[in-house]
C-alpha cells in the first residue's frame, strides 16, 4: 500500500523575481499580559509606538495588515478598519491575516511581498490579541478552532494535549526527560524578569515546573505559555522610502529573508510526530534566500508554545541535530550569554502569547535587540537574527532573517 | 468510520478525501475503517475544550489503524498507568460530549482495549 502519510516532494520553490528589499522601520509593543483594554485599544496603542519609532505621521501609511485570530469572541470581526479608523487614516485598506498562532508573522510576510513586489512603499502591521475575558475552557475551545477541529478539538483534544502527545513522542524516539523541557521554561522565565514588557516576571526552578499541575501529560502548568492580551505593530517600508526618514533610517533593520510553508492541520495526518514539516521548509527556504546557515545566526525568537516546542523548532531549523536540542539547552548553550541564544525577550513562555500579536512581537524583540536597546536582555554583538513562528501543530510557519547594517 | 480508498493506488484514507493524497486519482470509493489500531502517543489532558467538562481528566491518544491510517481519539477503559506507545486499541461506538443545548446528543467514535471488560466477563460466563 502506498504512504497515505506522504510529504509533497515537488515542493514549490519560490523565485522572487525583482523583488526590492524591505526593511523594517520601526516597531513598538504593548505590555503583554491581562489587560482591561479592548483589542481595538492595544492595537491603537501598539501602532502608534510604531509610528512613532519610524518617525513618521499615520498619513505616510499606505496600507495595513491585522495579525488577528480571536477577534469574534470580543464580537468584533472586519478589525483593519476599525484600526485605520482609530489612526485617523479610514481610507488607507487593511485586511486581517489569520494563520492561527502564525498570524503575526504571516502579516509580516504578506507586507513583505507587497512592499518587495513594489506595490506600496510603506505599510503597517500590527498583530493583536485579547483574551482574558474568556474563562480557561472558553479560551482552549477557542484556541483548538486552529487545529482540525472536527477530528481534534470535537473528540475532545486541547492544544496543550496535542502538544503533550508531540512531547511524548519525543521522549519515546529520542529520551528527551521531562527535567530537560523544564530547562527551557526556566531559561525563558529568567529572561522574561528582564524584559519589562513581559506577561510574567518570576524567577521558577526546574522543581517548580516538575512541581506545576499536570496540564496534559507530560506537559505542565509550567510548560505552558499562558493567555495573554497585547499588541505589537512594526512599520515596513522599502529602500527608497527609508532613506527619505533621515535619522530614523539608523535604525532600521533589514528583512534579508521570508520562509513561509505550510503543514497537515491536522497532526495525526504527519509521518512523524516529532518534527513540524512547515518549520523545516520555511527555515530551509529562509537560509537559501538569505545565504546564511545557523551558525550565522545572533539569536532567534522561536514559538515555544509549550517547552517541547522549543525543542523541536531548534531541530527543525537545524540549530541542532534530532534529539540534542535538550541537552544543549541543559548545558545552558541557549542563554541569552550561551552560544545560541533562544528567546532572549522571555519567549511565549515568559513574554507571553497575545496570538495575533506573537509573531510581530517576535519582530519588536529584533528590532531592539539589533540596534542595542534591548537592556539586560542585549544579547551581546548582536547583528542578525531569525525570527520562527508557528500556527497551530505546524499547519503554517513562517521564518524571517533579519539583519541590521 | 467511513472513509475512503483510491482505486487507482489502493490509499486509504479517513476522513475521506476528494482527491487521493498519494496520486492524486479522483476516483475514490467509500470504505469502512477497520476497528483495531495501536496508541503512537497518547496524553492524560486535565483541561479540555467545551462539552468534556464532565469527562475530565480524559485520556486521548494518536491512534494507527491497522490499515496505516491515523486519527486523533479519546480512550476509554484503558487504565493510564498501563497505557503504552503501541498498546492495542479497538474502536467503540460511545456518546462523545455533553448532549447539545436543545437535546442533541453527539455519538461518535472512541477507543478502548482490544477486549472491553463487557465482552471478557461474556466471554468468561
Amino acid at each position: 500500500m502506498p504512504s497515505i502519510l506522504i510529504l509533497r516532494d515537488n515542493q514549490y520553490d519560490p523565485q522572487y523575481r525583482n523583488m526590492r528589499d524591505v526593511f523594517v522601520l520601526g516597531a513598538g509593543t504593548t505590555k503583554y499580559g491581562k489587560s482591561h483594554l479592548s483589542a481595538r485599544e492595544l492595537a491603537l496603542e501598539a501602532s502608534k509606538k510604531a509610528l512613532v519609532e519610524s518617525g513618521i505621521e499615520p498619513t505616510d501609511v499606505q496600507a495595513g495588515f491585522i495579525a488577528n485570530a480571536f477577534s469574534l469572541s470580543e464580537k468584533q470581526g472586519h478589525l483593519g478598519p476599525i484600526i485605520m479608523s482609530g489612526l485617523g487614516i479610514a481610507d488607507v485598506p487593511a485586511s486581517t491575516i489569520e494563520s492561527a498562532c502564525s498570524s503575526g508573522a504571516s502579516a509580516i510576510r504578506e507586507a513583505w511581498v507587497n512592499i518587495g513586489a513594489g506595490i506600496y512603499d510603506c505599510m503597517l502591521v500590527t498583530g493583536v490579541e485579547k483574551v482574558s475575558q474568556l474563562d480557561t475552557i472558553t479560551a482552549t475551545t477557542y484556541f483548538s478552532f486552529g487545529s482540525d477541529y472536527i477530528f481534534e478539538g470535537a473528540c475532545g483534544a486541547s492544544f496543550p494535549g496535542l502538544y503533550g502527545s508531540i512531547a511524548r513522542a519525543h521522549m519515546s524516539k529520542y529520551g528527551t526527560t521531562e527535567e530537560q523541557m523544564a530547562n527551557v521554561s526556566v531559561k525563558n522565565h529568567e529572561n522574561g524578569m528582564l524584559n519589562p514588557n513581559a506577561h510574567f516576571h518570576k524567577k521558577i526552578t526546574v522543581d517548580d515546573v516538575m512541581n506545576s499541575i499536570v496540564v496534559a501529560s507530560p506537559l505542565k502548568l509550567y510548560d505552558a505559555c499562558p493567555f495573554s492580551d497585547g499588541a505589537a505593530s512594526a512599520v515596513l517600508c522599502s529602500e527608497g522610502f527609508m532613506l527619505k526618514m533621515n535619522g530614523h533610517a539608523s535604525e532600521a533593520i533589514k528583512i534579508v529573508a521570508s520562509g513561509r510553508a505550510g503543514g497537515t492541520g491536522a497532526l495525526h495526518q504527519r509521518p512523524d510526530l516529532t518534527t513540524l514539516n512547515a518549520a523545516v521548509l520555511a527555515g530551509r527556504e529562509a537560509f537559501k534566500q538569505a545565504g546564511l546557515a545557523p551558525k550565522d545566526i545572533d539569536f532567534l525568537e522561536v514559538h515555544d508554545c509549550f517547552t517541547i516546542a522549543e525543542l523541536v523548532a531548534l531541530e527543525d531549523l537545524g540549530f541542532y541535530p534530532r534529539g540534542e536540542a535538550a541537552k544543549a539547552t541543559q548545558e545552558g548553550q541557549t542563554r541569552i550569554n550561551g552560544e545560541t541564544p533562544v528567546n532572549p525577550s522571555g519567549g511565549l513562555k515568559a513574554k507571553g502569547h497575545p496570538v495575533g500579536a506573537t509573531g510581530v512581537g517576535q519582530v519588536v524583540e529584533v528590532y531592539e535587540q539589533l540596534n542595542s536597546r534591548a537592556g539586560h536582555r542585549q544579547v551581546k554583538d548582536a547583528r542578525i537574527a531569525l525570527t520562527h513562528n508557528v500556527g497551530a501543530t505546524g499547519g503554517s510557519c513562517a521564518v524571517h532573517i533579519f539583519e541590521k547594517n | 468510520m467511513l472513509g475512503n480508498k483510491c482505486e487507482k493506488c489502493q490509499a486509504e484514507f479517513f476522513p475521506p478525501v476528494n482527491i487521493c493524497r498519494a496520486c492524486k486519482s479522483i476516483d475514490l470509493k467509500p470504505l469502512e475503517m477497520p476497528g483495531a489500531g495501536k496508541i503512537l502517543s497518547y496524553t492524560l489532558q486535565k483541561e479540555s475544550v467545551a462539552g468534556f467538562e464532565e469527562q475530565e481528566p480524559m485520556v486521548f491518544g494518536l491512534v494507527e489503524l491497522s490499515n496505516g491510517v491515523r486519527l486523533v481519539a479519546q480512550i476509554v477503559d484503558f487504565p493510564y498507568e498501563s497505557l503504552k506507545i503501541g498498546s492495542k486499541v479497538k474502536a467503540v461506538f460511545r456518546r462523545v460530549k455533553a448532549d447539545g443545548p436543545s437535546g442533541q446528543i453527539y455519538y461518535g467514535y472512541k477507543f478502548g482495549p482490544p477486549r472491553s471488560p463487557r465482552e471478557t466477563s461474556a466471554t468468561e460466563e
